[in-house]
Protein backbone atom coordinates (compact mmCIF):
# COMPACT_ATOMS: atom_id res chain seq x y z
CA UNK A 1 0.00 0.00 0.00
CA UNK A 2 1.69 3.35 -0.72
CA UNK A 3 -0.30 7.11 0.55
CA UNK A 4 2.42 9.41 0.00
CA UNK A 5 4.99 7.44 -0.30
CA UNK A 6 7.64 9.25 1.56
CA UNK A 7 8.12 6.10 3.41
CA UNK A 8 6.93 3.67 1.38
CA UNK A 9 9.43 4.77 -2.40
CA UNK A 10 12.09 5.49 -0.03
CA UNK A 11 12.27 1.83 0.98
CA UNK A 12 11.39 0.88 -2.90
CA UNK A 13 14.24 2.25 -3.88
CA UNK A 14 16.92 1.16 -1.25
CA UNK A 15 15.45 -2.09 -2.70
CA UNK A 16 14.15 -3.02 0.93
CA UNK A 17 10.67 -3.45 -0.25
CA UNK A 18 9.89 -4.88 -3.85
CA UNK A 19 6.06 -5.52 -3.85
CA UNK A 20 4.68 -7.02 -6.78
CA UNK A 21 1.75 -4.78 -6.66
CA UNK A 22 1.32 -1.48 -5.30
CA UNK A 23 -2.08 -0.43 -4.10
CA UNK A 24 -2.16 3.38 -4.45
CA UNK A 25 -4.27 4.91 -2.09
CA UNK A 26 -3.43 7.90 -1.67
CA UNK A 27 -6.76 9.03 -4.42
CA UNK A 28 -9.28 7.79 -1.81
CA UNK A 29 -10.14 11.70 -0.81
CA UNK A 30 -12.89 9.56 1.61
CA UNK A 31 -9.95 9.24 3.57
CA UNK A 32 -9.02 12.54 3.64
CA UNK A 33 -11.15 14.41 6.23
CA UNK A 34 -10.78 16.10 9.74
CA UNK A 35 -13.94 16.38 11.61
CA UNK A 36 -15.11 16.43 15.08
CA UNK A 37 -18.42 14.34 15.54
CA UNK A 38 -20.31 12.71 18.74
CA UNK A 39 -17.59 14.45 20.89
CA UNK A 40 -14.91 12.85 18.82
CA UNK A 41 -12.27 13.96 16.69
CA UNK A 42 -11.56 12.06 13.58
CA UNK A 43 -8.55 12.08 11.48
CA UNK A 44 -8.72 10.30 8.11
CA UNK A 45 -5.43 8.25 7.21
CA UNK A 46 -5.05 10.22 4.02
CA UNK A 47 -4.53 13.67 5.97
CA UNK A 48 -1.61 14.90 5.28
CA UNK A 49 1.14 16.77 7.67
CA UNK A 50 0.09 19.86 5.81
CA UNK A 51 -3.48 19.51 6.03
CA UNK A 52 -3.12 18.82 10.02
CA UNK A 53 -0.59 21.98 10.66
CA UNK A 54 -3.33 24.14 8.94
CA UNK A 55 -6.28 22.67 10.51
CA UNK A 56 -7.84 25.49 13.44
CA UNK A 57 -9.86 22.83 15.56
CA UNK A 58 -6.57 20.59 15.59
CA UNK A 59 -4.89 23.67 16.81
CA UNK A 60 -7.64 24.18 19.04
CA UNK A 61 -8.26 20.52 20.50
CA UNK A 62 -5.47 18.36 19.26
CA UNK A 63 -2.42 21.49 19.55
CA UNK A 64 0.08 18.74 20.27
CA UNK A 65 -0.40 16.99 16.93
CA UNK A 66 -0.59 19.90 15.42
CA UNK A 67 3.47 21.05 16.64
CA UNK A 68 4.57 17.46 16.12
CA UNK A 69 3.54 17.33 12.29
CA UNK A 70 5.56 20.55 12.20
CA UNK A 71 8.31 19.17 12.70
CA UNK A 72 8.16 16.03 10.08
CA UNK A 73 10.48 17.17 7.32
CA UNK A 74 10.28 19.55 5.43
CA UNK A 75 7.47 21.46 3.47
CA UNK A 76 7.96 18.58 0.39
CA UNK A 77 7.26 15.69 3.27
CA UNK A 78 4.21 17.27 4.81
CA UNK A 79 2.50 18.16 1.84
CA UNK A 80 3.47 14.76 0.78
CA UNK A 81 3.06 12.94 3.86
CA UNK A 82 0.15 11.31 5.42
CA UNK A 83 -0.56 10.54 8.93
CA UNK A 84 -1.68 7.16 7.95
CA UNK A 85 1.44 6.49 6.44
CA UNK A 86 3.59 7.61 9.58
CA UNK A 87 1.53 5.11 11.60
CA UNK A 88 2.04 2.57 9.00
CA UNK A 89 5.70 3.11 9.19
CA UNK A 90 5.96 2.69 12.95
CA UNK A 91 9.21 4.22 13.18
CA UNK A 92 10.28 4.38 16.93
CA UNK A 93 11.22 7.82 16.06
CA UNK A 94 7.82 8.12 14.19
CA UNK A 95 6.87 12.35 15.23
CA UNK A 96 3.27 12.51 15.05
CA UNK A 97 3.02 8.60 17.54
CA UNK A 98 4.04 10.20 20.71
CA UNK A 99 1.32 12.85 19.97
CA UNK A 100 -0.81 10.25 19.32
CA UNK A 101 -0.20 8.84 22.34
CA UNK A 102 -1.07 11.29 24.66
CA UNK A 103 -4.21 12.31 23.29
CA UNK A 104 -5.28 8.73 23.45
CA UNK A 105 -6.25 7.63 19.97
CA UNK A 106 -7.67 4.79 18.99
CA UNK A 107 -7.43 3.47 15.54
CA UNK A 108 -9.82 1.96 13.34
CA UNK A 109 -8.80 -0.93 11.36
CA UNK A 110 -11.10 -2.22 8.46
CA UNK A 111 -10.43 -4.95 6.24
CA UNK A 112 -13.24 -5.82 3.38
CA UNK A 113 -14.82 -8.00 5.94
CA UNK A 114 -14.40 -6.98 9.61
CA UNK A 115 -14.13 -3.31 11.73
CA UNK A 116 -11.97 -3.04 14.51
CA UNK A 117 -11.22 -0.37 17.00
CA UNK A 118 -7.21 -0.53 18.73
CA UNK A 119 -6.10 1.83 21.35
CA UNK A 120 -2.81 3.08 19.97
CA UNK A 121 -0.80 1.69 23.04
CA UNK A 122 -2.21 -2.02 21.83
CA UNK A 123 -1.34 -1.19 18.44
CA UNK A 124 3.00 -1.09 17.73
CA UNK A 125 4.71 -3.79 18.47
CA UNK A 126 8.70 -3.44 17.51
CA UNK A 127 10.34 -1.09 15.11
CA UNK A 128 8.30 -1.39 11.59
CA UNK A 129 5.82 -3.76 13.66
CA UNK A 130 1.68 -3.27 14.28
CA UNK A 131 -1.07 -5.75 15.12
CA UNK A 132 -2.26 -4.88 11.75
CA UNK A 133 -3.39 -7.99 9.82
CA UNK A 134 -2.38 -8.57 5.92
CA UNK A 135 -5.86 -7.15 4.64
CA UNK A 136 -6.36 -4.85 6.84
CA UNK A 137 -5.76 -1.07 6.44
CA UNK A 138 -6.34 2.11 9.22
CA UNK A 139 -9.42 3.76 7.87
CA UNK A 140 -9.62 6.30 11.29
CA UNK A 141 -8.17 7.51 13.76
CA UNK A 142 -10.37 8.90 16.64
CA UNK A 143 -8.79 10.86 19.47
CA UNK A 144 -10.82 12.90 22.45
CA UNK A 145 -10.59 16.53 21.98
CA UNK A 146 -8.72 18.53 24.60
CA UNK A 147 -10.72 20.28 27.08
CA UNK A 148 -10.22 24.00 27.66
CA UNK A 149 -7.52 23.83 30.23
CA UNK A 150 -5.59 20.68 28.60
CA UNK A 151 -2.64 22.10 26.75
CA UNK A 152 0.45 20.15 24.98
CA UNK A 153 3.92 20.85 23.49
CA UNK A 154 6.03 18.51 21.26
CA UNK A 155 9.79 18.79 21.90
CA UNK A 156 12.21 17.52 18.90
CA UNK A 157 15.82 16.81 18.90
CA UNK A 158 17.25 16.00 15.31
CA UNK A 159 20.58 17.02 13.62
CA UNK A 160 19.49 20.03 12.03
CA UNK A 161 16.17 21.99 12.02
CA UNK A 162 13.89 20.48 9.22
CA UNK A 163 13.76 17.11 7.33
CA UNK A 164 15.51 15.28 10.05
CA UNK A 165 14.65 12.05 11.62
CA UNK A 166 14.76 12.74 15.66
CA UNK A 167 17.45 11.23 17.65
CA UNK A 168 14.42 11.65 20.69
CA UNK A 169 11.32 13.30 20.87
CA UNK A 170 8.46 13.98 23.80
CA UNK A 171 5.12 14.85 23.53
CA UNK A 172 3.02 16.05 26.85
CA UNK A 173 -0.22 17.12 26.92
CA UNK A 174 -2.00 18.55 30.78
CA UNK A 175 -4.80 18.87 32.22
CA UNK A 176 -3.88 22.12 34.38
CA UNK A 177 -5.48 23.23 37.53
CA UNK A 178 -5.06 26.91 39.58
CA UNK A 179 -1.68 28.11 38.84
CA UNK A 180 0.63 25.65 38.53
CA UNK A 181 -1.36 22.77 39.66
CA UNK A 182 -1.49 19.93 37.40
CA UNK A 183 -4.48 17.08 37.60
CA UNK A 184 -3.68 14.94 35.08
CA UNK A 185 -0.76 14.27 32.63
CA UNK A 186 0.20 12.30 29.94
CA UNK A 187 3.85 12.09 28.46
CA UNK A 188 5.77 10.19 25.98
CA UNK A 189 9.06 9.55 24.38
CA UNK A 190 9.88 8.20 20.84
CA UNK A 191 13.22 6.72 19.56
CA UNK A 192 14.17 5.82 22.83
CA UNK A 193 12.69 1.99 23.08
CA UNK A 194 11.55 -0.71 20.13
CA UNK A 195 8.71 1.68 19.83
CA UNK A 196 6.94 4.96 21.31
CA UNK A 197 6.31 4.57 24.95
CA UNK A 198 5.03 6.34 27.86
CA UNK A 199 7.16 7.47 30.79
CA UNK A 200 4.79 6.67 33.85
CA UNK A 201 6.99 7.54 36.43
CA UNK A 202 7.44 10.53 35.17
CA UNK A 203 3.35 10.81 35.09
CA UNK A 204 2.86 10.05 38.35
CA UNK A 205 5.00 13.01 40.01
CA UNK A 206 2.99 15.57 37.81
CA UNK A 207 0.26 15.38 39.93
CA UNK A 208 1.53 15.44 43.50
CA UNK A 209 2.34 18.59 44.23
CA UNK A 210 1.95 21.97 41.81
CA UNK A 211 5.20 21.96 39.51
CA UNK A 212 7.66 24.42 40.43
CA UNK A 213 11.20 24.36 39.19
CA UNK A 214 12.04 21.85 41.69
CA UNK A 215 9.78 19.56 40.94
CA UNK A 216 9.92 19.71 37.22
CA UNK A 217 14.09 19.22 37.73
CA UNK A 218 12.68 16.10 39.65
CA UNK A 219 11.16 14.98 36.87
CA UNK A 220 13.23 15.22 34.21
CA UNK A 221 15.49 13.08 36.68
CA UNK A 222 13.30 10.40 36.77
CA UNK A 223 12.65 10.67 32.65
CA UNK A 224 16.83 9.38 32.67
CA UNK A 225 15.61 7.02 34.35
CA UNK A 226 12.97 5.76 32.79
CA UNK A 227 13.82 5.85 29.17
CA UNK A 228 15.30 3.00 27.52
CA UNK A 229 17.51 3.84 24.50
CA UNK A 230 20.04 1.95 22.75
CA UNK A 231 23.18 2.95 20.63
CA UNK A 232 22.78 3.35 16.96
CA UNK A 233 24.31 5.36 13.99
CA UNK A 234 22.49 8.62 15.15
CA UNK A 235 23.23 8.45 18.67
CA UNK A 236 24.75 6.91 21.50
CA UNK A 237 22.19 5.88 24.72
CA UNK A 238 23.73 8.33 26.92
CA UNK A 239 23.69 10.70 25.14
CA UNK A 240 19.75 10.07 24.39
CA UNK A 241 19.21 9.91 28.31
CA UNK A 242 21.04 13.02 28.88
CA UNK A 243 18.48 14.50 26.01
CA UNK A 244 15.24 12.56 27.06
CA UNK A 245 15.50 14.54 30.68
CA UNK A 246 16.31 17.50 28.96
CA UNK A 247 13.81 17.83 26.59
CA UNK A 248 10.78 16.62 29.07
CA UNK A 249 12.10 19.40 31.23
CA UNK A 250 11.98 21.74 28.81
CA UNK A 251 8.68 20.97 27.53
CA UNK A 252 7.54 21.55 31.06
CA UNK A 253 8.57 25.21 31.34
CA UNK A 254 7.47 25.80 28.05
CA UNK A 255 3.96 24.11 28.60
CA UNK A 256 3.68 26.05 32.28
CA UNK A 257 5.01 29.85 30.77
CA UNK A 258 2.28 29.08 28.25
CA UNK A 259 -0.44 28.34 30.76
CA UNK A 260 0.71 31.18 33.03
CA UNK A 261 0.80 33.77 29.83
CA UNK A 262 -2.96 32.62 28.22
CA UNK A 263 -4.55 30.78 30.66
CA UNK A 264 -7.30 28.45 29.49
CA UNK A 265 -7.90 28.01 25.31
CA UNK B 1 2.79 -4.22 -16.86
CA UNK B 2 2.74 -1.04 -18.82
CA UNK B 3 -0.60 1.51 -18.43
CA UNK B 4 -1.67 4.89 -20.37
CA UNK B 5 -1.23 7.66 -17.83
CA UNK B 6 -2.93 10.86 -18.52
CA UNK B 7 -2.11 13.87 -16.12
CA UNK B 8 -0.89 17.69 -17.01
CA UNK B 9 1.80 19.10 -17.46
CA UNK B 10 2.49 22.80 -17.30
CA UNK B 11 -0.81 23.59 -18.15
CA UNK B 12 -0.64 21.07 -21.40
CA UNK B 13 -2.44 17.92 -21.12
CA UNK B 14 -0.21 15.03 -21.52
CA UNK B 15 -0.39 10.85 -21.89
CA UNK B 16 2.49 8.32 -21.47
CA UNK B 17 2.65 5.21 -21.69
CA UNK B 18 4.80 3.27 -18.93
CA UNK B 19 4.99 1.02 -15.75
CA UNK B 20 2.94 3.14 -12.98
CA UNK B 21 5.54 2.73 -10.64
CA UNK B 22 8.25 5.13 -12.61
CA UNK B 23 8.71 7.94 -10.85
CA UNK B 24 7.29 11.20 -11.34
CA UNK B 25 10.89 12.60 -12.29
CA UNK B 26 12.04 9.74 -14.23
CA UNK B 27 9.07 10.60 -16.31
CA UNK B 28 9.39 13.94 -16.40
CA UNK B 29 13.04 13.89 -17.76
CA UNK B 30 12.82 10.87 -20.30
CA UNK B 31 9.82 10.72 -21.56
CA UNK B 32 8.57 14.14 -21.40
CA UNK B 33 12.00 16.01 -21.80
CA UNK B 34 11.53 18.30 -19.29
CA UNK B 35 14.92 18.64 -17.52
CA UNK B 36 14.66 21.44 -14.85
CA UNK B 37 13.72 19.38 -12.64
CA UNK B 38 17.03 16.99 -11.05
CA UNK B 39 17.89 13.84 -9.52
CA UNK B 40 20.10 14.56 -6.78
CA UNK B 41 19.74 12.05 -3.42
CA UNK B 42 16.87 11.18 -4.98
CA UNK B 43 15.16 10.61 -1.08
CA UNK B 44 13.36 13.23 -0.54
CA UNK B 45 16.08 14.88 1.03
CA UNK B 46 17.41 17.86 -1.61
CA UNK B 47 14.77 18.93 -3.35
CA UNK B 48 16.96 19.49 -6.42
CA UNK B 49 13.51 17.30 -7.92
CA UNK B 50 11.35 19.41 -6.51
CA UNK B 51 7.39 20.01 -8.56
CA UNK B 52 4.25 21.36 -7.90
CA UNK B 53 1.34 18.95 -7.74
CA UNK B 54 -1.93 20.65 -7.40
CA UNK B 55 0.00 23.90 -6.45
CA UNK B 56 1.43 22.01 -3.30
CA UNK B 57 5.23 21.79 -3.58
CA UNK B 58 6.40 17.90 -3.92
CA UNK B 59 9.59 15.92 -4.04
CA UNK B 60 8.68 14.29 -7.96
CA UNK B 61 11.74 11.46 -7.08
CA UNK B 62 9.54 10.18 -4.70
CA UNK B 63 5.97 10.19 -6.61
CA UNK B 64 5.36 7.11 -8.81
CA UNK B 65 3.22 8.25 -12.10
CA UNK B 66 0.35 6.65 -11.55
CA UNK B 67 -0.22 8.60 -8.59
CA UNK B 68 -0.48 11.54 -10.43
CA UNK B 69 -3.15 10.31 -13.05
CA UNK B 70 -5.48 13.11 -13.57
CA UNK B 71 -3.26 15.82 -11.59
CA UNK B 72 -1.76 18.89 -12.30
CA UNK B 73 2.26 18.60 -12.53
CA UNK B 74 3.90 22.18 -12.87
CA UNK B 75 7.97 22.15 -13.37
CA UNK B 76 10.34 24.74 -13.35
CA UNK B 77 9.44 25.10 -17.07
CA UNK B 78 6.19 26.05 -16.31
CA UNK B 79 6.95 28.41 -13.75
CA UNK B 80 8.82 30.57 -16.70
CA UNK B 81 10.55 30.00 -19.69
CA UNK B 82 12.95 32.86 -21.45
CA UNK B 83 11.65 35.41 -22.29
CA UNK B 84 8.93 35.44 -19.94
CA UNK B 85 10.53 34.44 -16.87
CA UNK B 86 8.75 34.33 -13.48
CA UNK B 87 9.53 37.79 -11.41
CA UNK B 88 11.69 34.57 -8.95
CA UNK B 89 13.65 33.74 -11.92
CA UNK B 90 14.39 37.39 -12.48
CA UNK B 91 15.40 37.89 -9.34
CA UNK B 92 17.85 34.91 -9.61
CA UNK B 93 19.73 36.14 -12.69
CA UNK B 94 19.85 39.55 -10.62
CA UNK B 95 20.84 38.84 -7.35
CA UNK B 96 23.01 36.10 -8.57
CA UNK B 97 21.30 33.26 -6.78
CA UNK B 98 22.65 30.64 -8.91
CA UNK B 99 26.41 29.38 -9.03
CA UNK B 100 26.26 25.83 -10.59
CA UNK B 101 22.30 25.80 -10.48
CA UNK B 102 22.19 21.93 -10.03
CA UNK B 103 20.00 22.92 -7.10
CA UNK B 104 18.01 26.17 -8.70
CA UNK B 105 14.80 24.79 -10.34
CA UNK B 106 13.76 22.73 -7.22
CA UNK B 107 14.72 25.79 -5.44
CA UNK B 108 12.60 28.37 -7.61
CA UNK B 109 9.73 25.79 -7.66
CA UNK B 110 9.42 25.89 -3.57
CA UNK B 111 9.86 29.71 -4.03
CA UNK B 112 6.89 29.87 -6.15
CA UNK B 113 4.63 27.67 -4.02
CA UNK B 114 5.58 29.86 -0.76
CA UNK B 115 5.04 33.30 -2.42
CA UNK B 116 1.71 32.19 -3.87
CA UNK B 117 0.65 32.06 -0.39
CA UNK B 118 2.06 35.55 0.70
CA UNK B 119 1.03 38.67 0.12
CA UNK B 120 3.93 40.39 1.91
CA UNK B 121 7.95 40.61 2.06
CA UNK B 122 8.71 37.51 3.78
CA UNK B 123 11.19 37.62 6.23
CA UNK B 124 14.39 35.15 6.41
CA UNK B 125 13.44 33.27 8.83
CA UNK B 126 9.84 32.46 6.85
CA UNK B 127 11.92 31.87 3.42
CA UNK B 128 14.33 29.82 5.51
CA UNK B 129 11.66 27.53 6.88
CA UNK B 130 10.10 27.46 3.45
CA UNK B 131 13.21 26.40 1.60
CA UNK B 132 14.05 23.98 4.36
CA UNK B 133 13.27 20.95 1.82
CA UNK B 134 15.40 22.39 -0.48
CA UNK B 135 19.84 22.24 -0.30
CA UNK B 136 22.30 24.20 -1.92
CA UNK B 137 26.12 23.10 -1.77
CA UNK B 138 27.49 26.56 -3.49
CA UNK B 139 25.62 29.90 -2.65
CA UNK B 140 25.45 29.83 1.05
CA UNK B 141 22.05 30.81 0.65
CA UNK B 142 22.30 34.56 1.39
CA UNK B 143 21.31 35.77 -2.53
CA UNK B 144 18.66 33.04 -3.25
CA UNK B 145 17.71 34.60 0.38
CA UNK B 146 17.26 38.22 -1.48
CA UNK B 147 16.32 36.56 -4.35
CA UNK B 148 13.06 35.54 -2.65
CA UNK B 149 12.68 38.42 -1.03
CA UNK B 150 13.42 40.80 -4.59
CA UNK B 151 10.74 38.21 -6.25
CA UNK B 152 8.19 39.20 -3.16
CA UNK B 153 8.13 42.85 -3.52
CA UNK B 154 7.96 42.56 -7.52
CA UNK B 155 5.28 40.73 -7.33
CA UNK B 156 3.93 42.98 -4.91
CA UNK B 157 4.44 46.11 -6.87
CA UNK B 158 2.79 44.29 -9.79
CA UNK B 159 -0.32 44.32 -7.36
CA UNK B 160 -0.25 47.73 -6.89
CA UNK B 161 0.27 46.89 -2.83
CA UNK B 162 3.39 49.12 -2.50
C1 LIG C 1 13.51 13.28 3.63
C2 LIG C 1 12.54 12.68 4.60
C3 LIG C 1 12.36 13.26 5.85
C4 LIG C 1 11.47 12.71 6.77
N1 LIG C 1 11.34 13.31 7.99
C5 LIG C 1 10.49 12.77 8.89
C6 LIG C 1 10.35 13.37 10.18
O1 LIG C 1 10.99 14.38 10.49
N2 LIG C 1 9.51 12.79 11.07
C7 LIG C 1 8.77 11.67 10.76
O2 LIG C 1 8.01 11.20 11.58
N3 LIG C 1 8.88 11.10 9.55
C8 LIG C 1 9.72 11.61 8.60
N4 LIG C 1 9.83 11.01 7.39
C9 LIG C 1 9.08 9.79 7.11
C10 LIG C 1 7.76 9.98 6.37
O3 LIG C 1 7.73 11.17 5.62
C11 LIG C 1 6.54 9.99 7.29
O4 LIG C 1 6.54 8.83 8.06
C12 LIG C 1 5.21 10.09 6.53
O5 LIG C 1 4.18 10.46 7.40
C13 LIG C 1 4.85 8.80 5.82
O6 LIG C 1 3.61 8.99 5.15
P1 LIG C 1 3.39 8.52 3.64
O7 LIG C 1 1.97 8.83 3.31
O8 LIG C 1 4.40 9.09 2.74
O9 LIG C 1 3.63 6.96 3.79
P2 LIG C 1 3.91 5.85 2.69
O10 LIG C 1 5.34 5.86 2.37
O11 LIG C 1 2.95 5.94 1.57
O12 LIG C 1 3.56 4.55 3.55
C14 LIG C 1 4.34 4.17 4.66
C15 LIG C 1 3.89 2.81 5.18
O13 LIG C 1 2.62 2.90 5.79
C16 LIG C 1 1.70 2.03 5.15
N5 LIG C 1 0.42 2.73 5.12
C17 LIG C 1 0.16 3.94 4.55
N6 LIG C 1 -1.14 4.29 4.74
C18 LIG C 1 -1.69 3.28 5.46
C19 LIG C 1 -3.03 3.03 5.97
N7 LIG C 1 -4.03 3.90 5.79
N8 LIG C 1 -3.24 1.88 6.64
C20 LIG C 1 -2.24 0.98 6.85
N9 LIG C 1 -0.97 1.16 6.39
C21 LIG C 1 -0.70 2.29 5.70
C22 LIG C 1 2.29 1.73 3.80
O14 LIG C 1 1.88 0.49 3.30
C23 LIG C 1 3.77 1.76 4.10
O15 LIG C 1 4.19 0.55 4.65
C24 LIG C 1 10.72 11.55 6.42
C25 LIG C 1 10.86 10.98 5.16
C26 LIG C 1 11.77 11.52 4.24
C27 LIG C 1 11.91 10.89 2.89
S1 LIG D 1 16.32 14.13 -5.66
FE1 LIG D 1 14.35 14.28 -4.87
S2 LIG D 1 14.73 15.21 -2.98
FE2 LIG D 1 16.73 14.85 -3.67
S1 LIG E 1 23.93 26.53 -7.03
FE1 LIG E 1 25.06 24.72 -6.92
S2 LIG E 1 23.87 23.53 -5.55
FE2 LIG E 1 22.93 25.41 -5.48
Amino acid sequence: MIAGGTDAAVRMKEGKWRPEVWINIKGIHELRYISEKDGAIHIGPLTTHTDIIRHTLLQKKADVLVEAAREVGAIQMQNMGTIGGNIGTASPAGDTIPALYVLGAVFELRSITSVRLVPIEEFFIGPGKTILKKKEMITNIIIPPQKANEIGIFQKLGPRKAQSISIVNVAISLLMGKDRKCLGGKIAFGAVAPTIIRAKKCEALLTQQPLTDEIIQNIGKIAWKEVMPITDGRATAAYRRDMASSLLERGLYRLLRRWENDGEK
Amino acid sequence: MMRKILFTVNDAPCSITCHPAKTLLDVLREDLDLTASKECCGKGECGSCSVLVNNEVVCSCLILVGQVENQNVITCEGVGLTPHLDHIQESFIEEGATQCGYCTPGIIVSAKAFLNDVDYVPSVDEIKTALGGNLCRCTGYSKIIQAIKTAAEKNLKELGTV
